[in-house]
């Protein structure tokens, strides 16, 4: 994915240029970039007018920020309760076969990223796995690995 | 001014007090090490503990951070009771899981009778309580170069993107401030580096000795209204000032104070 940075103060300027809007501007930033590239907590600091170390403070806290670059696909596996007791762990095995990386990194074409998260709410589907915002119910280790082929 | 009991004492405090303030002018030794008095209270490390409750409460008792807790008429406090102090102990326990070797803990965790943390200590420690007085401090200053980073196991104080912060003018107001000493600088002839950031000192005109950053002299002569050569003479008059000036939060020199 390219990123163009020169959005950025366009995407600073969908909301008022004050302190409170601080977490919407960088959710936007997370959700267009897959990730808070420097140059936007720079930017977003000196626009809102928040101190940067503060803007760094409030992207290392949350787990919905990312300060590292991801992949084009972001591929979640649930290993909460539910999806631990019906099998995550082989899930998340597969597909670390599968991409050859492990969960927390991203492939070096830039692809794709493994990342194992708590319980993503949907436990009768369990086990889960989520591609970018789409979910996969029921997934099996036998067929798991089609979610990450190369198309 | 309202009335309440303190370890069966009967004291007066003004309305919007809070309980630590009355309970440490009476003199009796609570312990908390994120109360510092530059900033406002935080309630970080839940060590000011104390049992509160009231007669209309029907044998209530509650327990709370006294820094955070302002004072109330007819309130009943009790500093020291068993359970307070059991609970105090619990704190000190993960606090030496934290900072096994800091002896500012240590000696907090022996007054309450633990020598060594029933929990597993973390492999490799630092002096960081993690109180956030320098970051607060920092605000206080008005630069927050500063903050705490990450959270839960990882959390801990950074600079920005864990660079040299672009704020930080050299103040050493984090530094002096920090109860373990945690936050270290070095002053070499007129150089200091703190964050790993490096500053040029300026010198006193008459004894050739460093008085203050050249960043933050120009900050306090733009916004505090400081005349541009007041940095420039190494006075004692002129340090009291400054100090008093600054909230006390920062001195002019530390390596002059410790001679």
């Amino acid at each position: 994915m390219k990123h163009d940075l020169a959005k950025i103060p366009e995407i600073i300027g969908r909301y008022p240029q004050q302190e409170s809007s601080l977490i919407m501007v960088l959710q936007d930033i997370q959700k267009e970039f897959n990730y808070l590239p420097c140059e936007a907590l720079e930017q977003t600091a000196e626009a809102l007018h928040v101190p940067l170390s503060k803007v760094f403070s409030v992207s290392t806290f949350y787990n919905a920020f990312s300060l590292t670059k991801k992949g084009d696909v972001v591929v979640r596996v649930c290993i909460g309760t539910a999806c631990h007791i019906r099998g995550a762990r082989q899930i998340q095995e597969q597909l670390e076969t599968a991409l050859k990386i492990q969960a927390g990194e991203t492939t070096r074409d830039e692809k794709f990223t493994l990342e194992v998260v708590g319980c993503v709410g949907a436990c009768a589907m369990a086990p889960v796995v989520l591609t970018n915002e789409q979910y996969h119910a029921q997934c099996k280790v036998h067929t798991v690995k089609k979610l990450v082929s190369k198309r | 001014m309202v009335s309440l009991t303190i370890n069966g004492k009967v004291v007066r405090a003004e309305e919007g007090e809070y309980l630590l303030a009355v309970i440490r002018r009476m003199g009796i030794d609570v312990p908390a090490l994120c109360q510092h008095e530059a900033v406002e209270p935080y309630g970080g490390c839940r060590l000011c503990m104390v049992e509160i409750t009231k007669d209309s409460w029907d044998g209530w008792k509650k327990y709370v951070t006294s820094c955070l807790y302002p004072v109330e008429q007819d309130l009943i406090v009790t500093t020291h009771s068993d359970k307070v102090n059991d609970l105090r102990r619990g704190i000190l326990d993960l606090f030496l899981a934290r900072n096994p070797e800091t002896p500012l803990i240590q000696k907090l965790a022996a007054d309450y009778g633990l020598t060594r943390t029933s929990y597993e200590a973390i492999p490799e420690p630092n002096d960081c309580i993690l109180c956030s007085i320098c970051t607060r401090v920092c605000d206080a200053m008005g630069f927050s170069a500063i903050s705490m980073v990450n959270r839960g196991h990882g959390k801990e104080v950074a600079p920005p993107l864990h660079q040299a912060p672009p704020d930080c003018v050299g103040c050493l107001a984090c530094a002096q401030a920090c109860p373990t000493n945690y936050i270290t600088y070095e002053d070499v002839g007129n150089r200091r580096t703190i964050w790993n950031k490096q500053f040029e000192l300026l010198v006193c005109d008459k004894t050739g000795r460093p008085t203050i950053t050249k960043e933050f002299a120009d900050y306090l002569i733009k916004n505090r209204e400081i005349p541009e050569d007041y940095f420039r003479i190494d006075d004692a008059s002129h340090r009291e000032e400054l100090a008093d000036k600054m909230g006390r939060i920062t001195r002019w020199s530390v390596t002059e104070e410790a001679k």
